[in-house]
């Protein structure tokens, strides 16, 4: 038996294909990444709420058998797998087994079995007794059908759309920081309940035909305390009108208490759990832009109506330049970008980002291309630097390209001063404009420009002008016409946009 | 020709440094203006010989200046009210002359272009259009920046095409620049008016004398170019 359990555990802890299913199912019950996770959680809220349905209907309509079958079969079935799907994802067995075989072989010990059973079962356990496991566990119980008090139990089906969306989770979890004074009151609560049931039981139980048993007194006073007071139950003497007195007092100041602290608990929160969805929503796109620091550069960068940037978000220290970037339109969160633990909430591994340290110190800069770059090399840093000085050192950090207003202003005015004709052709390639663009063809191995030389392709014809290859990372200016094109070179032009459209259509084509 | 060309200079800040040196190794005539005492001695310390403090505010003060001797007037004070104060001062009293003026804000623009500045440079409206260009174009905006700023040795140039060249009533797409190895940008031809024109906009111009080419190419060649266009043209 011991035999055979540890060659089976061997064997799964061996087959790549087991441990791919496994991650992938708890991917998909666990995990954000997975694409069809939204789907699968659609069907489970979709079954929950037919449940419901179902439930309620049948209070005074025959429900057709159809119908019941799918309720007691189906969903509990569904419900059944989910359950055991995430009990089996919650740990490893195999792994603990086959970790302590090779501990016992490394230590020349007998190899035990049940010790690691047990751990691997008690960690299940442990799972099993967590809320959410026991909601699930109940919910599966309508299944029963001789016992029609579990219909009730439908209703646990309701407490699993926790689990599936999150506006709720969030909510609780909003609540669950409260609780040190929640438990309070609670406690309270409970404290003067039993002490004025407890009085009126003994004032009035002979007295008062309505309160027979200390079960009828406290619910008296619960009754009373929420300032529901069905008045089902009243006192009758006065000493029980003046315990009366005192627990709707008591009640009004634990309502206030009450209301109080949930309302400044999701007023605390509420910025920050805006935020987060921000950051998930960006979070979804393939590639996107991080602008650190609202100022006078990022107004600028938006407000160039060329192409319009959706997919972008800023972070910025000061909230009141958050609050300014807000009340200008766009998307920003009050986060410090120089913090591991903000760049690390982006989509780091699978998304393609683009930081733009755009804040007025360098020395902030500088401390966010650094953070970026420690975070992941395939992030693309643009940094601006004010002080020409230090360029070495934002270069050391690893920026991808230094923006540097000063400099190039400077050498803008005194091209204005001292060549005017220059300046206006230089501005206009430096802005884009149409007729003067100069672009960047990337050669693909496949385009069907490869191998041609730059006389056989002919710039002249389509009226753009070659200005030379980017290869290997070095500049080869105006090569002479023989020069062959090789893949992966970056071609560039100027010209008309339409000349680059019309040929980048003709040569980017494949064979 | 090039000494006669001079500037007068508001401002000895962070701009003004950078600028009144890289004229100055241009060889023009400069006079700095400067309201800051600080700044003023910064400049005298850096061997400006020609420096003046004074209350820029003081339409008399700025009268003794002269303004309409120079080719052009630089407004790149540090303080940007100051600036656009300035600009406007220097238009009301001197209509003819040529005002280029610094911008830090997209509000400040628009205030100096009302002020009557020819020309502004907006600081910020560069750096985002080259935010863009980095994102759209990165390869090509690095090398260009190289070009602009002059790093790798290759660089723009403008030419005036002298009389009795050989290029004269040549038409541009019959000019071979390859042997030259450089670039024809673009040119200014006299006879359209006195606007720049592009190479690519695929119109075919006769070159005349007096007409301005600006090219792109290594220092040397660009120089070889020069030298080499002044030759009349070699008898068939």
């Amino acid at each position: 038996m011991k035999q055979f359990i540890l060659s089976l555990a061997l064997a799964l802890r061996k087959s790549k294909r087991y441990r791919a299913v496994k991650e992938y199912v708890w991917e998909l019950l666990n995990g954000t990444g997975n694409p069809y996770k939204k789907y699968l959680d659609t069907f489970i809220i979709f079954l929950i709420v037919t449940s419901v349905f179902i439930l309620v209907y049948e209070v005074t309509n025959p429900v057709p058998a159809w119908l019941d079958y799918y309720d007691f079969y189906f969903v509990s079935f569904v419900f059944f797998v989910e359950y055991i799907l995430r009990l089996w994802v919650h740990n490893d067995l195999s792994k603990y087994i086959v970790e302590e075989y090779h501990d016992a072989q490394f230590l020349h010990r007998e190899f035990e079995l049940w010790p690691v059973l047990k751990h691997g079962f008690k960690e299940k356990l442990n799972y099993m007794i967590t809320p959410a496991a026991i909601v699930d566990l109940l919910a599966i119980f309508p299944a029963y059908r001789p016992l029609r008090v579990l219909r009730i139990f439908v209703l646990f089906r309701v407490l699993k759309l926790l689990r599936y969306t999150k506006s709720i989770n969030q909510f609780v979890e909003v609540i669950t920081n409260k609780r040190f004074e929640l438990l309070t009151l609670l406690f309270l609560l409970f404290f003067i309940v039993t002490t004025a049931g407890i009085a009126i039981y003994v004032l009035e139980e002979r007295i008062n035909p309505n309160i027979t048993s200390l079960f009828d007194a406290l619910y008296w006073s619960l009754v009373t305390i929420t300032t529901v007071g069905y008045g089902d139950i009243s006192p009758v003497t006065d000493a029980g009108r003046t315990i009366s007195m005192l627990v709707i007092i008591a009640g009004i100041a634990m309502i206030s208490f009450a209301t109080s602290v949930i309302v400044s608990a999701f007023s605390e929160r509420l910025s920050e759990l805006k935020e987060s969805r921000i950051i998930e929503q960006i979070n979804k796109s393939r590639s996107f832009l991080i602008i650190c620091g609202y100022g006078q550069m990022t107004k600028m960068f938006f407000r160039q109506k060329k192409e319009k940037i959706d997919d972008y978000i800023i972070l910025d220290t000061d909230i009141k330049r958050v609050e300014q970037a807000r009340k200008d339109g766009y998307k920003a969160v009050q986060e410090d970008a120089s913090r591991f633990e903000t760049l690390k909430k982006f989509n780091v591994e699978h998304a393609h980002i683009t930081i733009l340290c755009l804040t007025a110190s360098d020395v902030e800069n500088i401390y966010i291309t650094l953070n970026a770059k420690s975070i992941s090399r395939k992030i693309r840093v643009i940094a601006r630097v004010n002080d020409i000085n230090i360029v070495s050192k934002f270069e050391y950090a690893g920026a991808d390209h230094l923006l540097m207003p000063n400099q190039v202003v400077n050498t803008m005015i005194r091209t204005a001063i001292t060549q005017p004709t220059m300046y206006k052709a230089i501005h206009a390639i430096l802005t884009g404009k149409s007729v003067a663009r100069i672009d960047e063809v990337h050669v693909h191995e496949k385009h069907s420009m490869v191998g041609k030389s730059v006389a056989e392709l002919n710039f002249r014809s389509n009226k753009l002008l070659f200005i030379g290859i980017e290869r290997e990372g070095k500049f080869l200016f105006n090569p002479p016409s023989s020069e062959v094109i090789q893949s992966y070179d970056i071609l560039l032009l100027m010209g008309r946009q339409i000349s680059l459209e019309y040929f980048r259509g003709r040569h980017e084509g494949s064979l | 020709m090039m000494s006669e060309r001079s500037i007068l200079l508001f401002g000895y800040g962070n701009h003004g440094k950078f600028i009144a040196k890289g004229l100055n190794e241009d060889g023009f005539r400069l006079k700095i203006v400067e309201s800051n005492h600080d700044y003023y001695l910064q400049a005298k310390e850096d061997g400006f010989m020609d420096v003046e403090h004074l209350d820029v505010t003081n339409d008399s003060l700025l009268e003794v200046l002269n303004p309409q001797y120079f080719e052009q007037l630089v407004c790149v004070m540090e303080d940007e009210h100051l600036n656009v104060f300035l600009t406007l001062s220097l238009r009301s009293l001197f209509k003819e002359s040529y005002i280029l003026a610094i911008s830090d804000s997209l509000h400040t623009t628009k205030k100096l272009k009302m002020a009557g500045a020819d020309k502004v440079i907006d600081l910020y409206e560069v750096s985002a259009n080259k935010i863009y260009n980095i994102l759209k174009r990165p390869v090509s905006t690095k090398i260009l920046e190289g070009i602009v700023m002059d790093k790798d040795g290759i660089t723009f140039r403008e030419m005036l095409i002298p009389e009795g060249s050989f290029l004269q009533d040549m038409m541009t797409d019959d000019v071979d620049f390859a042997p030259y190895g450089i670039l024809l940008i673009g040119m200014i031809d006299e006879e359209l008016g006195h606007t720049f024109v592009f190479i690519t906009t695929g119109i075919n111009h006769k070159l005349d004398a007096g007409d301005t080419l600006v090219c792109i190419g290594p220092k040397e060649k660009l120089d070889a170019f020069e030298e080499e266009i002044k030759k009349e043209k070699s008898i068939p």
